[in-house]
């Protein structure tokens, strides 16, 4: 079986997304979705050399710009004014969830197998069980998780995982809707971002398991 | 290498690493506490001490607790000859995993006996706690190998470890997870830093210095070596492990391999220095969540051994 740099860098992001279940720590959480991303970009730019397609050259540009620098440093600096450090876990713990994650990764494989791969493409589907796995991982992500700000990641986690799809089985989307996808995450965290200062301040927490809880 | 020079280089190493390995975790420790530290041999003028001192045993003992140590060192010295921790190893008959990893159990077993036998409370305590232990991390390292097993279609450790001149990402994969998921789990089997302190004198939270207390004099010498061993057999392992990670590792001279091979160890001893001066004691309960963490990369290296074998 041979790999390509394409699908070994998507498959190396899909594991470091696999590790972010593995920590309750939000920053840690932050750095290993940032490198998760650039591997994205670098599948991007790799995908952008082989098409030598400069449009998604720009979009990987873009994707190391908004969403492996500027929406980590949103976050941490909200982390910072909320002051919390760690996720509580829901449910099970990490360790276990990050064991269910990897079964996951290995069914990804099993579903994505059958795809068919498009002319001048090889094996295509490696990268898209990388996708699959990616959004598998952002759900975990999400069920396992208390603090409204690490579903917010997990939803971020979920969004990398269509993209990738979309790349490996489309070479990419236009640029035009890539900029309108890029500009709506971003917006998209920053609304977040101002709803969680607000469910801080009327629930002093941002727990989501209590958030069902009424107060005066 | 002819087969003599093998076997003598052999036992240089069997003799001299495990008091070198153990000499650089401490010195590693001491610079780090900004002390000047003992020399390297240190260990050997330890046992030298140990063997010319007295023994003291206690009355109410059996037999088993002077079988112990002897049992012990003998079943570590035959594992030192059956794994493939050394590239200039001589030859050895077929060695399967679970052998090898019940002959680990073996030792440990006896290592209990000899705890409960000495009647002492610190030494059941410990014993309890052995037991847990090794019952928690036997399946991270069962699986680690078994994957490894897998990947190359046997489950003889000569022929796992046996040199193949393929190389891809996968096997690279493979061997690294695996590598890791040894390197954690002997830190739990020799029950160092994270998981115990080798160096603190609080017998109701030490698990293997407590199982040894009632040792002295050449019991003790006799037992401290053959831990000392079984650490340096785990880092050789995990070292070749992660030696065929690197591509065209195959192709390198016999020489340039031994030497790689020793330098591992010397590395991961460094490392595990480290991790003993920087990283502070888990609470108890929360040993097996740092179990699980090593068990999911024995995992992601099963799950790559099996889709490799399955997709092709």
């Amino acid at each position: 079986m041979n790999i390509s740099a394409t699908e070994l860098s998507i498959l190396t992001s899909a594991s470091l997304a696999c590790l972010i279940v593995g920590s309750l720590h939000l920053r840690v959480n932050l750095w290993l979705y940032a490198l998760s991303t650039l591997f994205i970009s670098l599948a991007t730019g790799l995908t952008a050399r082989q098409y030598s397609d400069t449009n998604l050259f720009y979009v990987a540009v873009l994707i190391v710009i908004i969403k492996a620098v500027c929406i980590p440093k949103f976050f941490s600096w909200t982390i910072d004014k909320l002051h919390v450090q760690r996720d509580l876990g829901a449910m099970v713990t990490p360790p276990l969830a990050m064991h269910a994650t990897m079964l996951l990764f290995a069914l990804s494989f099993v579903l994505t197998r059958e795809i068919p791969s498009h002319a001048g493409s090889g094996n295509g589907w490696l990268g898209a069980a990388g996708g699959i796995s990616l959004v598998f991982t952002g759900l975990i992500l999400m069920l396992t998780r208390r603090l409204a700000i690490s579903q917010i990641l997990g939803f971020l986690v979920i969004e990398n995982g269509i993209y990738v799809f979309a790349l490996t089985q489309t070479r990419g989307m236009p640029l035009i809707v890539e900029m309108g996808i890029l500009l709506d995450v971003l917006v998209g965290v920053m609304v977040s971002g101002l709803l969680l200062f607000k469910i801080q301040k009327s629930f002093e927490h941002i727990d989501v398991g209590q958030l069902t809880e009424l107060k005066d | 290498m002819t087969e003599l020079f093998r076997w003598l280089s052999f036992i240089v190493c069997v003799i001299f690493l495990p008091l070198l390995t153990i000499g650089t975790i401490r010195k590693t420790k001491a610079r780090l506490q900004n002390r000047i530290g003992p020399p390297l041999l240190q260990p050997l003028f330890d046992l030298t001490k140990l063997y010319r001192k007295g023994e003291t045993i206690s009355d109410t003992m059996s037999g088993v607790f002077r079988l112990t140590s002897v049992t012990v060192m003998a079943d570590v010295m035959i594992l030192a000859w059956l794994i493939p921790w050394l590239c200039f190893k001589p030859w050895a008959p077929e060695a399967d995993i679970f052998m090898v990893i019940y002959l680990f159990a073996f030792a440990r077993m006896f290592t209990l006996l000899a705890a409960l036998d000495a009647g002492s409370a610190f030494g059941a305590f410990s014993a309890s706690r052995e037991a847990t232990l090794s019952l928690l991390v036997e399946p991270a390292i069962l699986l680690a190998l078994v994957a490894l097993g897998v990947f190359s279609q046997s489950s003889d450790l000569r022929v796992i470890f046996s040199l193949s001149p393929h190389q891809t990402f996968v096997s690279s994969g493979i061997w690294i997870a695996s590598g890791m998921a040894i390197v954690f789990s002997s830190l739990v089997e020799l029950s160092r830093m994270p998981v115990d302190d080798p160096t603190t004198h609080l017998e109701l939270t030490m698990v293997h210095e407590a199982m040894i207390l009632e040792a002295s004099g050449r019991n003790l010498a006799l037992i401290e070596f053959a831990q000392s061993l079984k650490m340096s057999i785990f880092f050789g392992l995990a070292t070749q492990c992660f030696l065929r990670a690197l591509p065209e590792f195959s192709l390198i001279g016999t020489y340039f391999q031994a030497a790689l091979n020793i330098g591992g160890i010397f590395i991961l001893a460094i490392f595990v220095g480290l991790l003993e001066s920087l990283t502070v004691k888990l609470q108890w309960r929360k040993v097996p969540e740092f179990v699980a963490y090593i068990l999911s990369m024995s995992l992601m290296a099963a799950l790559i051994a099996v889709g490799s074998r399955v997709i092709k």
